[in-house]
């Protein structure tokens, strides 16, 4: 589970680095940040089924001048390799990922997925972080958006419990 | 009916919609029929719907009307739910029924048994402007309607397989892109696209 206030927080820093529509699958570790996003009223919040429509969602909503990201589980980030390969980087669309890190170091489940989330980012040829200091929220997530918009790609933030 | 006939009897009826369409025959054939920069391709299987919801709910006054087909639908069936859920108005969705992979050498889909009914799908995920066309008039009809009532609308044309020869498309998805870009820019007054200054080329007026 997150807290609140580190969902805040990162919310907060979303909304200064300028992110206006948000698309959404949850994960027990995301159920107050995506609360928060749900009650706010300046960012759109799209929840989808499955997260390669996410993806698709967010690059209707760049081309239209949103600046939007997409907030997943890595279950979700395996789920959208094909809409990230064929749509988000073959037409430069700056979407930022922000995706949970089941399974990093300490996590007993979803050890696989932990295993793989990197690997498969770099393999993808997306920039990411991993976020593991609140107090560096901000800055990441500034730092984040700046590359994405930079480079029209996908820009990912991997969250970890500390964070949340 | 042909899907290109069906392309060329609704291209009149339409004014400044934006355009998704399909990773298939229908994206070369549209931009034969009505080039504009208002036409986006897509180039993921199944993906066009997600990126049209995404451009209806940006931009909820303008009218968005995506080209699907049976088996990209099949490989997105969520993205009816999705679409159910937010009920975009001005979302207008039209699936190209030719009953095969037309693109990948006419493999059967789920629609060659003839077992699914799209249009009763999309209308149980709650999108209550659903139905099926099989002849020109009833097309022309339904896509009137969508262009003049409150959506979302899905409308299931049942065709026959075939591409009709048309020039390639004269542009890569990246140039699409920006073209598509530019035009939402200036029909919406908007602005999307900004070049960042580098931190170096700033004026900076403290600095001794």
């Amino acid at each position: 589970m997150g807290t609140y206030e580190n969902s805040r927080r990162i919310l907060e820093a979303l909304k200064e680095a300028g992110i206006s529509l948000m698309a959404s699958v949850p994960d027990i570790n995301l159920k107050e940040l995506i609360e928060l996003i749900g009650q706010d009223k300046e960012i759109v919040h799209v929840p989808v089924g499955r997260e390669e429509e996410g993806i698709g969602v967010c690059t209707g909503a760049y081309l239209a001048g949103k600046r939007p990201a997409i907030l997943m589980q890595n279950a979700g980030l395996m789920n959208s390799c094909n809409a990230l390969t064929t749509t988000a980087l073959q037409f430069g669309i700056p979407v930022l990922l922000l995706v949970y890190y089941a399974g990093d170091m300490g996590d007993d489940a979803f050890h696989m997925l932990g295993l793989l989330t990197e690997p498969v980012l770099s393999g993808l040829g997306i920039k990411y972080a991993v976020m593991r200091d609140p107090a560096r929220v901000k800055r990441d997530i500034s730092a984040a958006v700046t590359s994405a918009q930079a480079s029209k790609r996908p820009v990912a933030l991997v969250l970890t419990r500390a964070v949340l | 009916m042909k899907r290109f006939e069906c392309l060329q009897a609704i291209a009149p009826l339409m004014k400044d919609e934006l355009f998704v369409t399909t990773a298939g025959g229908a994206t070369s054939e549209w931009n034969a029929v009505r080039p504009s920069d208002g036409n986006l391709q897509v180039k993921t299987l199944g993906l066009c719907s997600s990126i049209g919801l995404g451009l209806a709910i940006a931009l909820p006054r303008r009218r968005v009307i995506v080209f699907d087909g049976d088996g990209a639908l099949w490989m997105n069936m969520g993205s009816l739910a999705t679409i159910g859920l937010h009920q975009p108005k001005n979302l207008v969705h039209i699936c190209w029924d030719n009953q095969q992979y037309e693109s990948s050498g006419g493999e059967p889909t789920v629609s060659t048994a003839e077992k699914i009914d799209f249009a009763g799908v999309a209308k149980a995920a709650g999108i209550q402007s659903s139905r099926c066309v099989s002849t020109v008039e009833d097309l022309k009809e339904a896509v009137s309607y969508a262009l003049s009532h409150d959506g979302p609308h899905f409308v299931w044309a049942t065709i026959e397989p075939g591409r009709t020869q048309v020039p390639a498309l004269k542009y890569d998805e990246l140039e699409n892109k920006y073209r598509v870009i530019r035009y939402i820019e200036e029909t919406e007054g908007i602005s999307v696209l900004t070049v960042p200054i580098p931190h170096s080329y700033e004026l900076k007026t403290d600095r001794h």
